[in-house]
């Protein structure tokens, strides 16, 4: 009989106590296998919306960004003078503020006029939402969000009397929007009436945003009903200039450049931004991740060691037997390193697709955190998540394996079957 | 500058801080002192950019509300007009590196120092740029060094620990409303130096957040009140982690758990003989798993009060690393009496119940085959 065989034998022998087993190691191994996960998931994530925009270089007007934003000023005059650039390819200016959307159907149908704007609502609202408006460079819009429903902004707003605006799709079943709709947009300041103008718009589609969040709604329009709604007809102020390096330049040449012509301001590229994340707002997630992972890992090599020392010392008298019929150390050893690789892959297995379900209810409890884009996850998985998981776990399992191989192969075979026999 | 005053945060603005460099060393050698300003740098990345707040403050006119304020929940009152778009001299001061103009002192440095305003400076400034009471530095709005103050460091302060903010280094300084006020504000705002950023309340009665930020919001448009404690239904930043904490746990106790009844089934199958003999000399199944039930107890008691004195233990070591790493006093693990009391009521029942169940294995067979070799 092969070592491999005699090690399933033993473990079938006992089925209630292997398959207890191997469930501890798989939801011990989901614990680690999500840890793993998080260790470096929400910083892929994060790399991975701030590439999906197609930007590499973000422009601010603080060091301290993003935890103190601050407005860019004059931003359009920083627009032209950036795309004028040789390392830089495209520029897009960015502005958000936070407006109330209200659905106004008293008047469904009617042709814009300028003259009414400006004016309150008469009768037919039937909910409102704060969101967040947002208005982009016409050309960055294919970028910022995908039309779902409906036509994008720039195609819209042409044949149209009033101005136009998008929404998220969570916006538009929440109010019952729908292209044609006209709505009511109003500025708004947090936590207080605010006196601004009511500004009438038409939906003009529905959009999937890039950074929407998930316990936020969002609206879009264009530069000019944007300004239109904060009353501000000369503010050029924005949030972030979105800049995309020339191919052969790369990020770093153009974050140079922009220094360079303008030190008032301060370019960030992709990676900086990543490791400026990496170092602050990530580093929670980095220290839990290594704390559990570590302490998960301890507790699977001592459960596993213990378990498979107690089952050794259970068939002390077996193990001698076999010795002293002449099978060899390295056979018993070969036995018992089976019986780890049986209980620690099969776990180790199971806790793959076990961690992957875990982490999907764990990342949606934690994307309950305010403020967090809806596309940001937190678990991300990837093939070195795999890798390292199983490494680790092979590891665990041999050096579990390594005390009960010790007393099987070191045992004197006649006392211990003498105790055997008497006891 | 008076002391054991509370620190109230008055205007909020973002700085650039220089130092006179060797003045206070050259000064005590009797050599005359640097003229030379230097910016200082943080990771090669130009002027630091600190926080600077007043920690003594003045408000004309409050309302009746706030003056009937006292003891109880905080309510931050922020001025959004100064959060929303800061005033452009705040805005300028937050910009790139730029080389430091090389300009005398206007006065002679016995004349300047006897004047000079004072502020304190967090302990995280003072030793990473190995300052002292009674240093003098220099406060500007842009990284040029333009719009500049000098002051003398009156002492230095331990900031608030902020769990959301503490892997940030706190390079922050504290100075008298008004001289942060002149040194911030915008000549052309003729207001600027009625505006603050946030005023801290405190009330009586913390109940009545609410109806304090109704009633401000109401009677000044343009506030933002905001109650400091936790919302009450979960969804803060700490109510989600503390939910992710407790997944964790409930995850981890259910992999213990199947471990602890594997463990427990070997343990019953190494007892099958004696047991298969004590049912042969007469002693009925539940004595037998009643010995089994008190000898789980106490097992489990055992093992859930050394869990508790090793984590008790462990937590002193945690916190002093984590401490020690992010140079903070913030505590990051605390085992208080309702976590241990939580631990060992979920762990002793697991114990007793894996004993058992591990048990009623063995005593639902026939005695016959317990003692059969």
């Amino acid at each position: 009989m092969t070592p491999r065989a005699l090690a399933w034998r033993t473990i079938t022998a006992s089925p209630a106590r292997a398959v207890l087993a191997v469930a501890g190691v798989a939801i011990i191994g989901a614990l680690l296998f999500d840890m793993l996960l998080l260790s470096r998931g929400l910083l892929l994530s994060f790399r991975d919306l701030l590439e999906s925009a197609g930007y590499d270089v973000r422009v601010v007007a603080s060091e301290s960004f993003p935890v103190v934003r601050l407005p860019v000023p004059r931003a359009s005059a920083l627009a032209a003078q950036l795309e004028g650039l040789p390392e830089v390819q495209e520029v897009a200016v960015v502005r958000t503020d936070r407006a109330n959307v209200t659905l106004d159907t008293s008047i469904p149908d009617q042709a814009f006029s300028p003259d009414r704007t400006q004016e309150e609502p008469t009768t037919g609202q039937r909910s409102s939402q704060d969101v967040t408006l947002v208005s982009v460079s016409s050309a960055a819009e294919r970028r910022a969000w995908q039309v779902v429903r409906g036509r994008g902004l720039a195609e819209a707003a042409s044949g149209l009397a009033r101005p136009p605006l998008l929404v998220s799709r969570r916006l538009a079943k929440d109010l019952d929007l729908s292209p044609g709709s006209t709505v009511m947009v109003r500025v708004v300041l947090a936590g207080a009436p605010s006196a601004l103008p009511r500004v009438r718009f038409t939906l003009v589609g529905v959009a999937a945003f890039s950074f929407d969040r998930s316990d936020d709604f969002t609206a879009a329009t264009t530069a000019d009903a944007f300004r239109q709604t904060q009353a501000e007809s000369g503010s050029d102020d924005a949030d972030l200039v979105l800049v995309s390096s020339r191919a052969g330049f790369g990020s770093a040449a153009a974050v140079a450049a922009i220094s360079q012509v303008r030190p008032d301001v301060k370019p960030f590229s992709n990676d900086e931004l990543v490791s400026r994340f990496n170092e602050n707002g990530f580093a929670y997630f980095r220290q839990i991740s290594f704390v559990l992972s570590s302490i998960t890992l301890g507790f699977a090599f001592l459960l596993i060691a213990t378990l498979l020392t107690m089952s050794v010392n259970q068939r002390l008298g077996q193990v001698a037997g076999l010795r002293a019929l002449g099978i060899p150390r390295r056979r018993i050893a070969a036995a018992l390193l089976w019986e780890s690789t049986w209980l620690v892959g099969g776990g180790g297995l199971i806790a793959l697709p076990l961690g992957w379900l875990l982490a999907t209810r764990l990342d949606h409890l934690l994307k309950q955190m305010p403020g967090l884009p809806e596309r940001l996850h937190f678990f991300v998985l990837e093939p070195r998540a795999v890798v390292l998981h199983l490494g680790l776990f092979v590891a665990a399992g041999v050096a579990a394996s390594a005390y009960p191989i010790w007393v099987a192969t070191r045992l004197p075979i006649a006392a211990t079957l003498r105790r055997d026999a008497i006891s | 500058m008076p002391s054991g005053a509370d620190p109230v945060p008055g205007v909020r603005a973002a700085l650039h801080f220089f130092r006179l460099k060797d003045r206070h060393s050259a000064r005590r050698a009797g050599r005359p002192p640097s003229k030379r300003e230097v910016a200082l740098s943080h990771s090669g990345r130009g002027p630091h950019d600190i926080s600077g707040a007043a920690y003594n403050f003045g408000v004309r006119n409050p309302s009746r509300a706030l003056a009937t304020t006292g003891l109880g929940v905080a309510v931050a009152v922020l001025a959004w007009p100064l959060l929303a778009r800061p005033p452009r001299a705040v805005n300028d001061a937050v910009a790139a590196t730029a080389p430091v103009r090389q300009e005398p002192p206007s006065a002679s440095l016995d004349e300047t120092e006897a004047v000079l305003p004072e502020l304190l400076l967090s302990r995280q400034l003072m030793e990473q740029e190995g300052l002292r009471p009674g240093d003098v530095v220099t406060l500007a709005t842009t990284p040029a060094g333009t719009d500049r103050t000098q002051f003398r460091i009156a002492d230095r302060y331990e900031p608030t620990p902020d769990p959301t903010h503490f892997t940030s280094k706190r390079l922050e300084a504290r100075l008298h409303l008004p001289d942060l006020q002149k040194l911030v504000a915008d000549p052309d705002d003729p207001q600027a130096s009625e505006a603050v950023s946030v005023l801290n309340v405190a009330l009586d009665r913390p109940e009545n957040a609410e109806a304090l930020q109704t009633a401000v919001t109401a009677r000044m448009p343009g506030l933002s009140v905001r109650p400091t404690s936790r919302p009450s239904d979960g969804t803060d930043l700490f109510g989600v982690l503390d939910r992710f904490h407790q997944a964790i746990a409930v995850v981890t106790v259910v992999g213990s758990t199947a471990f602890l009844l594997a463990l427990m089934m070997m343990r019953a199958e190494e007892r099958r003989e004696i047991v298969g003999s004590l049912r042969l000399i007469g002693i009925s199944s539940r004595t037998i798993l009643g010995e089994v039930f008190f000898e789980g107890l106490l097992i489990a008691l055992g093992g859930a009060l050394f869990g508790v004195g090793l984590a008790s233990a462990a937590q002193g070591l945690v916190n002093r690393f984590f401490q020690w790493q992010y140079d903070t006093p913030l505590v990051f693990m605390r085992i208080t009496q309702s976590i241990a009391w939580r631990s060992v009521v979920f762990a002793v029942p697991l114990g007793v119940f894996a004993g058992l169940a591990a048990s009623w294995t063995l005593l639902r067979r026939h005695v016959g085959s317990l003692v059969r070799r």
